[in-house]
Order: structure tokens, then C-alpha cells, then sequence
């Protein structure tokens, strides 16, 4: 990803945002759907970035392609907003990719096993995590009790949002004595922090992974190299 | 040398607090004892227990005078988690004790701080779920469970840990009566068998039977009244009218009337539906059917959620009514009248809600267990915040698993099992029908049984 952002022709970020595209097709099961309208705001920005490079470039040299009205645009000009919005698709649908085929238990864990990340932190953020689905049952729950003294019923967007504010602040206050309780409950079972000697659900590096990282590793030279075979 | 747990001339305080909330306390427990502390709710219980498995001083800074000695060790000379490898707990409340998703990697988590090598693990998550009849819950996600269930598995998660010394805040409050009895007994058969030694926290001894051998008693000499039954204040008018109603996938048609001042309690194992049913009951769930009044009063097991404004006079206010001033005499809340109702007790949070509701003008109120959790002192409180409001004619549909308490208040019992409504019964009739109490897990109040014992 980082490597992307050294590159300012259009090709570079297109050829690996195929790639990744390619990738998943083959090697991912995921939900189409839920890809597309997760890409959908992507989208947007993307063309945003067209846009809004075309219009308001700095460096206007090179032949005139196109004239819209009084606006003419020029090569570079072209170039560099293909070149953005297809690094805004290229990263957008890389963390995709990513989000929506990793388990994210198994990825901390993972984290935990094969780069020696901390206890401490992994299991921080495993509790959060499990936190997730009681929080979301309690906005709802506290929505319903509310919508029951009458308030809640704002047509208007905006003071639906501020009333999005009354549900926040009893969240709040609970999600810090979680917090603590949380912070017990892990003290109680016996965590102290250090690293483990076994684990139960053992995380290994395969062949898939590795087959997986020469992929990727594919991608990214023949995206960065297609000054040499594309022209 | 056989002492386990040994305070002496503890004295502990909060940082932010000046008074002493345990002082000068000395006790000790030996290898194998079975204690129970008792007192009412803000007496040090929970605190006593927390020094007991060394979660305080540390985390919560508090100042602590005297020595607090674990296996014969200064409990200060351990790390943090290191001697909850040998002393277990089991916390009180359900939703916050758990770090993992599912069951089983909640158990895994467990013998992984423990250092339990892999092959084991296996061997001992089968055992332990056998043991605490869990095995069909292995990959179960905790969050989904009820309250009960959870209570059970952060049990078996304690005793995965084969611990020397096993703590309990309360472990019952969240069973159902005939669970509770199963859970006793379970934990009886287990102590004799692995000779642990058991701490629990409780202010309901009745349904432990002869469980404990010594008790430590935290009272500081305020005994809570006794309740006594309520004398019925049912009108002729019908205030709560039920017809048909039932959701799409778990409630079945439900119809039933309530009088005008009717107090009843709605009954039934974990898990039966009875939340479902009163949420349905105020529409804040999609379900078909008629209820009559449109508007109902709902107070959720955690009042504060309801609450909308910055003090308790506007909450009380909030839908308009125009007897506030009225309402909140009659209930007792001038003198917090200003304050945040974030910042007054659990109690008064409820008389608050109350009020709120009675001033909205919903004369039938549906509570959702208010009585979990709470000592005999709350208990009293809350009895007589009930008696009063029903005296002035207000319904009350009550979910509590406290039978001694729905003994002691109700007109009437609702009992429900599996979505369906089983029906409603004269609360007198429901205490001598022992088949009809055994089908909902539930068991007959003490204080019926001693009166049939005076009769006998």
C-alpha cells in the first residue's frame, strides 16, 4: 500500500487494484453485495478525486485531450487524477479484502503467536471486541425507553442526531464500569499478562499463506514494474 | 497453618471517600469451609470479597490498614492475577465477567493463563462442561445467553481452574428458584468432592438450605423490617386490557385482564419470554393484538436508561404533566429534587422513574426484575413503593424470580413457559398447586411454608 503512493501514472494503481480484485474473485468467498455497498461511498471519492484534480490542476503542460466549454484538460492533467482515484479504489478495496476475509479473532491471535505481540494488548483488544454486540443491545435498548417517554420521534435529521447524543451519555457511563469489571473478570481467571506456554487454539502459518504473500508480492512488482511492459 | 483467607484489624477505604467502609474487621477462614458473608448492600460485601482474591488494594488505589493474608502469604506480595490462579470468583453481574466470545475459548482462555499444556485442555473443557451440564453450550456465544446460563458458565469457568478457594458475589440472584435449588445442590455434591473451600456473598439464605457451616455477619445493626403480606387493594374497574397479543417468531396469543390497583407478578424459568411479553405489552417491539390503555408505564432493570434531562425535577416533568410537585411528595423526591438522576441511588432512580411515569398519566406501570440484585433493605423500599402506588389505584405487572417477594405483594400470578401463557391465577391458589409450580420451575415461598407449619 505503501508503495503506491510513490506512483503518479495512471497504470500503477489500476493494474493492482485488478489484481486484488483478481485475488478475491479467486481465492476469496465473500458477499458480493456487501462488497459493492461497502465500496459505494469508494466510489464516490474516487470520482470526487477525478474530478476535482481534472478541474483544479496546478500543472496544466502537455497537449489538450479534451475540451468541455471553456475547459480544456491535458494530458498530465488526466493522467494525475486517474492516477489518484484509482489509488482511492486500490487502498479501499485492499482493506477490504482484508476486512472481510479475516476472522478478527483468529488475526490477533495470530498476532499474538507469530509476532510476539503482547498479551496485554491482544487480549485488550479481544475484550473490546466482545463488547461490540452488548453495546449495540444496549443503544437499542435505551432508544426503546426513551421512544416509550416520548422522545426520539424527530422527523428532522438533525435533532434525531442530537438525540443520538441522550442514548450516548448512559452508554458512556456503563461502558467505563464495563470497562473495569471487564479489566476484574480477566484478573479473576488468572491473566497476568505474561506470555503464554501453550496455546489451545493454535494459529500456524501453511502453505496457503504462504502461496497467498508470493501472490500478493506478484501483484505489487507487476503493478510497479508496467512502465516495462506495458509500453 | 490451615488458614486460607486471614484478615486482621482490616480497615479499607476508597480514595475519594472519607468514611472507613470496613473497619478493624479480623476473621479468618480454614481449608475447607464453607462461609457465607452477609449484610445489607453497601456494607463492604463486595469489597471484602475483592480483598479476598487481591483485585484491591491495587485497582482501585483504595488505603487498606491491617494485613489481609492469603495461603499464609501478605496478599500484597503477589502480582496481579497470580493468586487468582488458585482462588476463583465468580462476580455478580452476568454481562461483565466474561472476556471471550464464545464458551469455549472463555474456557481456553482460562487454562492458557494457567499454563495448562495443550494436550490437556481438551480433557479438562470436556470434563468441565460434563460436570456443570454445559456440554451443549461449548460453542455457544456467551452474549446470546441469559442471565442464568451465563451465571453457570462463569461458574464452570471458575471451577476449570480446580481452584483451592472458590468466591461467589451472589450467585443466585439471576436463577430462577428451582434453578437456584439444582445450583445449591450441584455445588454441595462438588465441595465434598474436591474439599474446596467456599467464600459466597449472599443476603437470601433461604434457598441454601443447611449449605454453609459459619457465617460472617457485616451488619452494622440496622435490621431491615421483615416483609409482610400486603392487604389487596383491588378495584372493580379494569385498567389493563390484553387481547390477542403475540410477536411473529416467540410470544404466543396472549389475553388477560388487570383491575385498577391489581398488583401481579409474572412468573416463569429463564428464558420463558416474560421480558419479551412486557416489551410487546408497550409496543416497543412489532407484535399483533390489542392493548388497552395505549399508554403504559415501563421500568427496565436498569431505570436510567429512561432518563432524558439533567435533574430530577424536569424528569419527573418531562411528558407534560401538570402535578409534578403533587407527584413528587407523594413520592419522596423533593429532597433530591435538583439533583442529577444519574447521581441518586438505584432506588431513588426508580421511585424517580415511577413518578415520571405517573405524571405522564399511565396509570399501569410493567416492571422488569427489580428485584435482582437488591438486599432486604432495598427489598422493603421497594415493597412499599409498590403498596403505596397500588393503594392509589395504580395496576402493577411485575417480572421478579423473588418468590418470597411476589408471595409477600402479589393479587395475582401470570405464569408463562416457552412463549405461552399458561394463564392467570389467584396468587393464593398458585402457592399449594405444587405440580403447577414444579412446570414453571418454581418453588413455594418460605412464608407460606411456615404458616402451613403453624396450621399443621
Amino acid at each position: 500500500m505503501f508503495a503506491m503512493a510513490f506512483f503518479f501514472d495512471p497504470w500503477t494503481p489500476l493494474v493492482f487494484w485488478v489484481g486484488v480484485l483478481v485475488l478475491q474473485v479467486f481465492f476469496s468467498q465473500i458477499d458480493w453485495k456487501k462488497w459493492l455497498l461497502f465500496m459505494l461511498p469508494f466510489f464516490v471519492t474516487a470520482f470526487g478525486y477525478f474530478w476535482t484534480t481534472l478541474v483544479f490542476a496546478e500543472d496544466q503542460s502537455g497537449p489538450v485531450i479534451w475540451t468541455i466549454g471553456d475547459l480544456q484538460i491535458t494530458e498530465t492533467q488526466l493522467n494525475h487524477a486517474l492516477s489518484l482515484s484509482f489509488r482511492v479504489l486500490a487502498f479501499s478495496s485492499l482493506s477490504l479484502l482484508f476486512a472481510l476475509t479475516t476472522n478478527p479473532v483468529t488475526f490477533i491471535l495470530s498476532l499474538m503467536q507469530q509476532l510476539k505481540l503482547s498479551p496485554k494488548i491482544a487480549y485488550g483488544v479481544m475484550v473490546g471486541y466482545q463488547f461490540l454486540p452488548v453495546l449495540k443491545d444496549e443503544f437499542v435498548q435505551i432508544g426503546q425507553a426513551h421512544r416509550l417517554r416520548g422522545a426520539g420521534g424527530e422527523k428532522n435529521a438533525l435533532q434525531r442526531l442530537l438525540g443520538v447524543r441522550r442514548i450516548l451519555i448512559p452508554m458512556l457511563a456503563g461502558a467505563v464500569r464495563k470497562a473495569e469489571r471487564a479489566a476484574f473478570a480477566m484478573e479473576a481467571r488468572g491473566f497476568t499478562g505474561e506470555q503464554r506456554s501453550s496455546y489451545f487454539q493454535v494459529i500456524s502459518i501453511g502453505k496457503v499463506d504462504v502461496v497467498l504473500i508470493a501472490l500478493f508480492l506478484f501483484v505489487l512488482v507487476l503493478s510497479c514494474t508496467n512502465g516495462l511492459w506495458l509500453s | 497453618m490451615h488458614d486460607v483467607i486471614q484478615f486482621e484489624k482490616v480497615s479499607f477505604r476508597y480514595p475519594d471517600e472519607e468514611k472507613w467502609i470496613l473497619e478493624n474487621l479480623s476473621f479468618s477462614v480454614q481449608r475447607g469451609e464453607r462461609v457465607v458473608i452477609t449484610g445489607p448492600s453497601g456494607c463492604g460485601k463486595t469489597t471484602l470479597l475483592y480483598l479476598s482474591n487481591r483485585l484491591y488494594p491495587d485497582n482501585c488505589d483504595g488505603i487498606l490498614s491491617g494485613s489481609v493474608k492469603l495461603f499464609g502469604r501478605d496478599s500484597l506480595s503477589f502480582i496481579a492475577g497470580e493468586i487468582n490462579h488458585r482462588v476463583a470468583t465468580v462476580f455478580q453481574d452476568p454481562d461483565s465477567q466474561f472476556c471471550m466470545q464464545t464458551v469455549e475459548e472463555e474456557l481456553a482462555f482460562t487454562l492458557e493463563n494457567l499454563h495448562v499444556k495443550r494436550d490437556e485442555m481438551e480433557k479438562r473443557i470436556c470434563e468441565v462442561l460434563e460436570l456443570t451440564d454445559l456440554t451443549e453450550f461449548r460453542h455457544a456465544i456467551i452474549q446470546k445467553l441469559s442471565g442464568g446460563q451465563k451465571q453457570r458458565i462463569a461458574t464452570a469457568c471458575a471451577l476449570i481452574m480446580e481452584p483451592e478457594v472458590l468466591l461467589l458475589d451472589e450467585p443466585l440472584s439471576h436463577l430462577d428458584p428451582y434453578n437456584a435449588k439444582k445450583y445449591v445442590e450441584w455445588l454441595d455434591e462438588l465441595q465434598q468432592k474436591r474439599a474446596m473451600t467456599i467464600v459466597a456473598i449472599e443476603h437470601r439464605l433461604d434457598l441454601w438450605g443447611d449449605f454453609f457451616e459459619r457465617s460472617i455477619s457485616l451488619n452494622k445493626n440496622e435490621v431491615a423490617p421483615n416483609l409482610e403480606k400486603r392487604r389487596c387493594s383491588i378495584k372493580d374497574d379494569a385498567s389493563l386490557v390484553v387481547n390477542k397479543v403475540q410477536t411473529k417468531s416467540f410470544l404466543q396469543e396472549t389475553t388477560f385482564v388487570l383491575n385498577q390497583g391489581e398488583i401481579a407478578v409474572l412468573a416463569g424459568p429463564n428464558g420463558s419470554g416474560k421480558s419479551t411479553l412486557l416489551k410487546a405489552l408497550c409496543q416497543l417491539i412489532p407484535s399483533n393484538g390489542a392493548v388497552q390503555p395505549k399508554l403504559l408505564g415501563y421500568v427496565p432493570q436498569s431505570p436510567e436508561f429512561l432518563f432524558l434531562t439533567k435533574n430530577v425535577r424536569d424528569e419527573v416533568g418531562f411528558g407534560g404533566g401538570n402535578n409534578v410537585e403533587d407527584m413528587m411528595t407523594r413520592l419522596q423526591l423533593l429532597p433530591i429534587a435538583d439533583s442529577h438522576p444519574f447521581a441518586v441511588s438505584h432506588g431513588q432512580k426508580r421511585r424517580v422513574a415511577i413518578a415520571a411515569m405517573l405524571t405522564d398519566g399511565r396509570q399501569v406501570i410493567l416492571m422488569d426484575e427489580p428485584t435482582s440484585g437488591q438486599d432486604a433493605q432495598a427489598l422493603s423500599e421497594l415493597f412499599q413503593l409498590i403498596d403505596e402506588r397500588a393503594c392509589e389505584g395504580t395496576t402493577f405487572l411485575i417480572v421478579t424470580h423473588d418468590m418470597e417477594f411476589a408471595y409477600c405483594i402479589a393479587d395475582s400470578i401470570l405464569l408463562m413457559n416457552d412463549g405461552l401463557l399458561t394463564g392467570k391465577f389467584e396468587a393464593n391458589e398458585v402457592w399449594v398447586d405444587e405440580q403447577l409450580l414444579l412446570d414453571h420451575h418454581l418453588l413455594p415461598p418460605k412464608g407460606m411454608m411456615l404458616r402451613e407449619e403453624c396450621f399443621a
